[in-house]
């Protein structure tokens, strides 16, 4: 499964696509099982510059009945950095962000060379 | 502290109407992102993982308390009421959001301050000792020659694209406070045998995915041929630095592959066609120095009662054995501020702490301020007679961490934490490792012990010359950190050595304990860490760390 995501340009907030717009939450996004709707979500995405940076696909596994990221930086852009609990958005807290603290899975993510050009 | 003149405030107030230009036409979509990024790059603004970071430029770590409040009132109007001094000296923001940034530089331009090359292939804020113009060992204030550099290279038309970023350091004591040597530059300020004033060159230094200690390419060059000679030392780098290869693009680089004498050959040739011309002439380096303040430092004042709080409070006397430095004037001191509180991130202040700082500097410290490349603060001139209540106003701040230098005195970078490039998190083993150790007799005891913590190999966090270095990396995508010992960014520069496989981040812990205990164990009297490791070999730490390997 997979979820697309991105910086949103006019904050840098990390956003995830969710039927033809950006929303906060990973637990909120559209989640794809086939890789032509993602890659069409991709396209739409992309066609909206002014909203969002650089979107890329990122891999999901199911945790705690939560999709989660299987890359572990994904992991940390989908709850905030671990030196500050109250930063990002596991200051909301909830089952979908314990979902996020608790999940396993290794894979490097295939968006970190977007990531890498970006900086 | 230097003082703007009218030309410098002019170009300030330019840089921050022109990039909120830029700003207002990537908003609308007139610029693209990949026509906007270098923009912004030029005015230090990067996309991190979870929003904009801004980079501050704090030119050779001086501050006065103005200019901190104005990165407190940042602190608290753009950001989340904090931010992060780094190992370049310069001061982050990590939640700020795009259409503040141009508000931010104008309310920096304010304070005669800016975010100007603290991104780029140009030419960096210039590192400098952050006891200058204080300590007892130096031969003369280098920050003089920081701020010409400063002045030379900012906007400078060749310079401005280089093959990568470039820095350069200067101290001009005998002791490196600078990591001199593992910048591209080194500069070391030596006094002639005429008593003129001149600088060893180095040249090549540097850290990240291969690191070397630079070569001396000058043994001595007069202080007023200063600027010829960095125009030809980067004129050479410009002309045959790899551009090809990001990976092969510093001057390090270019310095090992020619060879140090053969890099210096061309340099030579370079600075002979340049000739005199290419220096600042000396009415222009004393305008400069003139525009300094001077400290306004008394005759040896009275030490009131500092040593007799010394002898009756055993906090305020750990607080003076590890954060008070020899001043060059008698009845001051050196004041050391930690930025290392435990279960604290390296570097990190809040806007209320920059106020209390910029207050201490105010009341009892002559204005000045310095942040230092190991990510604390200094109040260079206090009075011994006002170091007591100086102490008891930093304790209240949680400002007075006794560990200058001690082995909870870790440099982290912000690693994956915040950062795109990094590997694996930084912060979360520096917290760990200085609560293992935070029993304060414990940590005296172990003695002068550097940690420095990196989260990927671009080596922000200096971990090739910690005495014991930690690399983050990233191994089937789980963190792993990989150990080396016997680093140092000292005068005795030293690249580290690694000492064995890579640990998962649940060991680095207690392998730097091992490490630790193995040095006690092995250790002669008055030795540092360092000096055991060099006289021992790392065997016996080797064998402590990876013992259960066996």
């Amino acid at each position: 499964m997979k979820a697309l995501t991105a910086n949103r340009l006019s904050d840098g907030e990390v956003v995830f696509w969710k039927s033809g717009a950006w929303v906060e939450r990973l637990a909120d996004a559209d989640v794809f099982a086939a890789e032509d709707t993602a890659a069409t979500a991709e396209t739409s995405a992309r066609a909206q510059p002014t909203m969002a940076i650089d979107p890329y696909l990122i891999d999901l596994v199911e945790t705690e009945g939560f999709w989660t990221p299987v890359s572990y930086r994904e992991r940390i852009r989908a709850l905030g950095p671990s030196n500050h609990e109250r930063h990002g958005k596991q200051a909301d807290g909830g089952d979908a962000v314990e979902a996020l603290r608790h999940a396993h899975g290794a894979a490097r993510s295939s968006g970190r060379v977007n990531l890498i050009r970006r900086k | 502290m230097y003082r703007y003149d009218a030309v410098d405030r002019a170009v300030l107030a330019d840089r921050a109407a022109e990039f909120r230009d830029q700003v207002r036409r990537r908003l609308s979509g007139e610029l693209t992102e990949d026509q906007f990024k270098p923009l912004r790059l030029m005015n230090g603004l990067y996309l991190q993982l979870h929003a904009y970071m801004l980079r501050v430029a704090v030119p050779y770590g001086s501050l006065d308390p103005r200019q901190m409040r104005a990165l407190a009132d940042i602190a608290r109007r753009f950001d989340r009421g904090y931010g992060h001094f780094t190992t370049r000296t310069n001061i982050q923001y990590n939640w700020i959001r795009l259409a503040d940034a141009p508000d931010i530089l104008d309310v920096l331009a304010a304070a005669d301050l800016h975010a100007i090359q603290t991104s780029g292939n140009c030419i960096r804020n210039v590192t400098a000792d952050p006891y200058a113009g204080a300590a007892a060992d130096e031969l003369e204030d280098p920050r003089v020659w920081c701020e010409a550099i400063r002045q030379w290279s900012s906007l400078h038309p060749e310079f401005s694209f280089l093959p990568r970023k470039f820095k350069i350091a200067v101290t001009a004591s005998p002791h490196d406070r600078t990591a001199a040597k593992v910048h591209d530059i080194g500069l070391l300020l030596r006094r002639g045998r005429d008593g003129a004033t001149g600088f060893e060159v180095i040249v090549g230094g540097g850290m990240g995915r291969t690191p070397y200690v630079g070569p001396t390419l000058k043994a001595f060059l007069p202080s007023d041929r200063l600027f010829s000679y960095l125009e030809a030392v980067l004129r050479v780098y410009n002309r045959h630095g790899r551009r090809d290869n990001i990976y092969k693009a510093r001057i390090k680089i270019l310095v090992a592959a020619l060879g140090a004498e053969a890099f210096g050959r061309e340099v030579e040739a370079e600075w002979e066609k340049i000739g005199s011309a290419g220096d600042l002439p000396g009415s222009e380096i004393a305008r400069i120095r003139d525009a300094f303040t001077r400290p306004e430092l008394a005759d040896s004042p009275a030490p009131g009662d500092f040593e007799a709080r010394r002898a009756a409070e055993p906090a305020f006397a750990r607080f003076v054995r590890n954060n008070l430095r020899a001043h060059k004037l008698p009845g001051y001191a050196i004041v050391d501020v930690s930025l290392k509180g435990f279960g604290e991130t390296p570097g990190d202040i809040t806007a209320d702490q920059m106020d209390v700082v910029a207050d201490l500097a105010e009341r009892f410290g002559l204005d000045e301020i310095r942040s230092t490349h190991e990510q604390n603060l200094v109040l260079p001139h206090i009075r011994l007679a006002d170091v007591h209540t100086v102490w008891k106003a930093l304790d209240a701040a949680r400002l007075a961490t006794p560990n200058i230098n001690l082995i909870s005195d870790i440099i982290a970078c912000p690693g994956l934490d915040y950062c795109a490039l990094a590997n694996a998190r930084a912060i979360c083993v520096a917290q760990d490792i200085a609560r293992r150790f935070e029993a304060p007799d414990r940590a005296e005891a172990i003695g002068e012990l550097k940690i420095k913590i990196s989260g990927c190999i671009n080596a922000c966090g200096h971990h090739h010359v910690g005495h014991i270095g930690i690399l983050g990396v990233d191994k089937k995508g789980e963190e792993f950190y990989q150990l080396t010992l016997g680093g140092s960014g000292a005068e005795d520069a030293t690249v580290g050595k690694m000492l064995g496989p890579a640990l998962p981040i649940d060991r680095v812990t207690d392998a730097v304990e091992a490490i630790v205990d193995a040095y006690l164990l092995h250790r002669k009297d008055g030795e540092r860490f360092l000096d055991t490791l060099r006289r021992t070999g790392d065997a016996p730490f080797r064998e402590a760390v990876y013992a259960d390997a066996h």
